[in-house]
């Protein structure tokens, strides 16, 4: 596969590990007559990845048992043994992404989505049979790639504040309904005439802050910000403007100062990217 | 990095610390490759996070608790409490405590915490 494993690599490979290696005593010993477990599916890689899977955990910490790779083609897929009752506990979560981050110090990576199950070996080979084209097409163009999160919230309460010094309506509204006073149609009015104009106010900030990092970016995923938030945008970074993608960051929230709170994450597998 | 308004340090992001884990969550459950043959287990936190997302505007609720917000504002005193966002950098069970930077509008998202305490607390 074209995806060669980076000059980005500095991480060294131990040298005994042959690529595709399972870990210690083999968890099936016999294969084929007796129905193999389910298999938790992590990642897929160019088959000539390092793939340095020892000393990681498993979704599914013991119940899971060991890690191991599906090789095909050109292409790697890790597995492990899938847990019995899979649910999004925190360290199943941790176990997911510290496997991505050691297989992205080392090459390229297609996360998977956390929670997928295949039937057995053979049905993930069958996925990277099939599938093997658009997979190697995705290792390549994402290759010395990396994504970052940008989350940014602003003080609630200054985005009142703006509001109501600005809007002689919304302040109007504001006298009248203190204290328990006004109408339940003039509370919701308020409500309203505010809500829109924080919603606006957010929309904007959100335009600025992409606009300015967008420059350092070969793309970009923007989502519905949660709760306080007014961002919710992933960059796809080359590694080797990684540094200085997050010294952008920093910057950038400095100017901002004050009343903001920016939440960079990364660099980070290209998890939405990779879909 | 104590100043408010900054950036956490990016290259934080191992996913063995959870508070960096917590503002990735949405990645790792709702972004990544899809084979579509494969199952995708049915995870509950998953659909919490969805709703999350939904809930921001445009409903009389969401409205009263704005009005509400408005009327509490002291628009004599000026200046708000600096520095008061530094503390939301934690683990996630200060995450789902966030809502001090706000006030006005709280979410699911504190429900996602407490699956993963609850989680926590079986685990031990």
């Amino acid at each position: 596969m074209s995806s060669a494993p980076t000059s980005d690599s500095a991480a060294e490979t131990t040298p005994g590990q042959a690529p595709g290696t399972t870990q210690e005593p083999a968890p099936e010993p016999v294969p084929d007559p007796a129905p193999q477990a389910p298999r938790y599916v992590y990642a897929v890689t160019g088959s000539d990845h390092p793939l340095r899977l020892d000393g990681l955990r498993t979704v599914g910490g013991d119940a899971g048992g060991s890690l191991s790779t599906v090789v095909h083609g050109g292409l790697a897929a890790v597995v492990s043994p899938a847990p019995p009752d899979l649910r999004p506990k925190r360290r199943d979560l941790a176990a997911h992404q510290e496997l991505q981050e050691r297989l992205m110090a080392d090459g390229a990576v297609l996360p998977m989505r956390f929670g997928l199950l295949a039937p057995d070996d053979a049905a993930v080979e069958r996925a990277l049979e099939e599938k093997g084209e658009e997979f190697s097409r995705k290792l390549v163009e994402l290759h010395g790639t990396t994504e970052f999160n940008l989350k940014a919230a602003r003080s609630q309460e200054d985005l009142l504040r703006e509001v109501l010094t600005e809007s002689d309506e919304a302040r109007r509204l504001n006298e009248r309904t203190r204290g328990g006073s006004g109408t339940y149609e003039d509370r919701v009015a308020l409500g309203e005439l505010v809500a829109r104009q924080v919603d606006a106010r957010q929309r904007l900030l959100a335009e600025q802050v992409v606009q300015q990092l967008s420059g350092l970016a070969r793309a970009r995923v923007q989502a519905a910000p949660a709760k306080d938030d007014f961002l919710n945008v992933s960059f796809l970074v080359s590694r080797s403007r990684a540094h200085e993608f997050t010294e952008a960051g920093e910057r950038l929230a400095r100017d901002y100062g004050e009343g903001y709170e920016f939440r960079l994450r990364g660099p980070l597998p290209p998890y939405s990217f990779a879909a | 990095m104590t100043q408010t308004g900054g950036v956490q340090p990016a290259a934080t992001s191992s996913g063995s610390g959870t508070a960096g884990l917590y503002d990735i969550l949405e990645l790792i459950l709702d972004r990544g490759l899809v084979i579509d043959v494969f199952v995708r287990v049915s995870l509950v936190g998953i659909e919490i996070l969805k709703i999350d997302i939904r809930i921001v505007i445009a409903s009389v609720d969401t409205y009263l608790r704005f009005a509400e917000a408005c009327n509490r504002l002291d628009l004599e005193s000026g200046r708000k409490a600096p520095a008061r966002l530094t503390d939301l950098v934690g683990d996630m069970v200060e995450s789902g405590a966030r809502g001090k930077t706000g006030g006005a509008i709280s979410g699911a998202i504190d429900a996602i915490s407490d699956v993963f305490d609850r989680d926590d607390k079986e685990e031990r």
